[in-house]
């Protein structure tokens, strides 16, 4: 029963940064200016980061939704949820309002302040989903259970899954 | 050698080579394992040079700054040896943050000579919509621009960001914007009624055009001699290590 939790999650959260990636990662430029709206990162870091962003969710959604090295990614999954919850908290506690820039957009937007609360909440609930998803070990309908059978005898014994 | 003892020694070879094969098959998962994530980084590396090669950030081709421009205000002189260009929109926070980081320092370089800055506005947030704030403040900038002197479509450019409304509003009609002008020292029977007609709007649209031609995404966007200027994280940075490379 937990596995098949899993697969949905996986589906759900690995569809979640599908859908955010393809929304920028046809336009690097914008994804670039959305990071550098939160005046967070220093400035060498910003083009990178913005550049890079939407490629590691673009993987990560995929490995996810095809179950494939799914721990490792639910671990990215759920460092990048950390990274955007601290990233949103410190936008609107220095009251400057931005689009969060998650699903393409960025910039200023005079109504962000009020978003900002359900954006948080929304990353919180996939964060524990990652969460979930790397506790959890093993997940139905994944690649992983074909690529990588842990043999009977051994996942017993093996106190390290991977 | 007792029957007993070769019946141990079977069962201690049959559990080293059952052990030896689970080894093989934790070495053969392990492979598997590195490579697939050798795969899936080598993807992320690619995706990201790719990304690289497609963030159009810096590809902004414009008009040098100049004194003789047809769509901004300059300060200080044609023959200084740095130029900064500004794209910026009347209504865009940041443009007024930058503004106010960087207004002092640059008219001061300016006047030493050492500067020549040209402000070019445009309507990026009004979406082309002649109602909207962007483009009503362009507009009437364009008609300062038009009847009066640079100095004082400058010191109304200032003004307008001074005065700057918040980007959800409420917006001030154009006639306050006339007010703004004449209190630059435009001559009110030269602008007051072409920028309470909005009759600016034709010019915004020519200069948004220009603007987005160019390649301009976003405003600020600042050029420093010709290159899009990317080395900052806030405004305050903007300024500061602006006014740094040209001091």
């Amino acid at each position: 029963m937990k596995e098949w939790v899993g697969f949905v999650l996986r589906l759900v959260v690995g569809g979640v940064w599908i859908w955010a990636s393809a929304l920028k990662i046809t336009d690097p430029a914008q994804s670039v200016a959305a990071v550098r709206a939160y005046q967070l990162l220093p400035s060498s870091l910003i083009s990178p980061v913005g550049q890079l962003l939407p490629v590691i969710e673009m993987v990560v959604g995929v490995t996810l939704v095809l179950g494939l090295l799914t721990r490792g990614s639910a671990v990215v999954s759920s460092l990048l949820f950390v990274a955007f919850i601290i990233g949103i908290s410190s936008v609107w506690a220095r009251g400057i309002t931005i689009d969060c820039g998650c699903f393409g957009g960025g910039g200023v937007d005079p109504d962000a302040a009020s978003k900002y609360p359900w954006e948080i909440a929304r990353d919180v609930a996939l964060l524990g989903a990652s969460i979930y998803l790397v506790w959890l070990r093993s997940t139905r309908l994944a690649l992983d259970n074909v690529l990588f059978p842990r043999p009977a005898e051994l996942s017993a014994a093996e106190p390290e899954g991977t | 050698m007792s029957k007993k003892n070769r019946e141990t020694d079977r069962t201690a070879r049959a559990a080293a080579a059952m052990e030896e094969q689970q080894r093989a098959e934790r070495r053969r998962r392990n492979t598997m394992i590195g490579s697939v994530v050798v795969g899936l980084v080598l993807i992320v590396l690619i995706g990201f040079l790719i990304q690289r090669n497609l963030d159009t950030t810096t590809d902004v081709n414009a008009d040098a700054a100049s004194s003789s421009s047809e769509f901004g205000v300059t300060i200080g002189p044609d023959d200084a040896p740095n130029k900064i260009v500004v794209y910026e929109d009347f209504l865009c926070p940041f443009c007024g943050e930058f503004e106010a980081a960087s207004r002092d320092d640059f008219a001061q370089l300016a006047a030493d000579g050492k500067l020549q800055v040209e402000y070019r506005p445009f309507d990026l947030l009004g979406g082309g919509d002649a109602s909207s704030y962007s483009v009503r403040s362009a507009g009437a900038f364009s008609i300062v621009l038009d009847k009066s002197d640079s100095a004082i479509a400058k010191k109304f450019h200032d003004l307008l960001y001074d005065n700057q409304p918040d980007e959800a509003g409420p917006f001030p009609e154009s006639s306050s914007l006339a007010d703004l002008a004449v209190q630059a020292g435009a001559k009110e029977s030269d602008v007051r009624a072409a920028i309470e007609a909005d009759q600016g709007t034709p010019w915004v649209t020519k200069a948004t055009k220009a603007a987005t031609d160019a390649g301009v995404q976003g405003t600020p966007t600042v050029l420093l001699n010709g290159k899009v200027f990317t080395d900052y994280s806030t405004m305050q940075d903007l300024a500061s290590n602006l006014v740094d490379k040209v001091s």
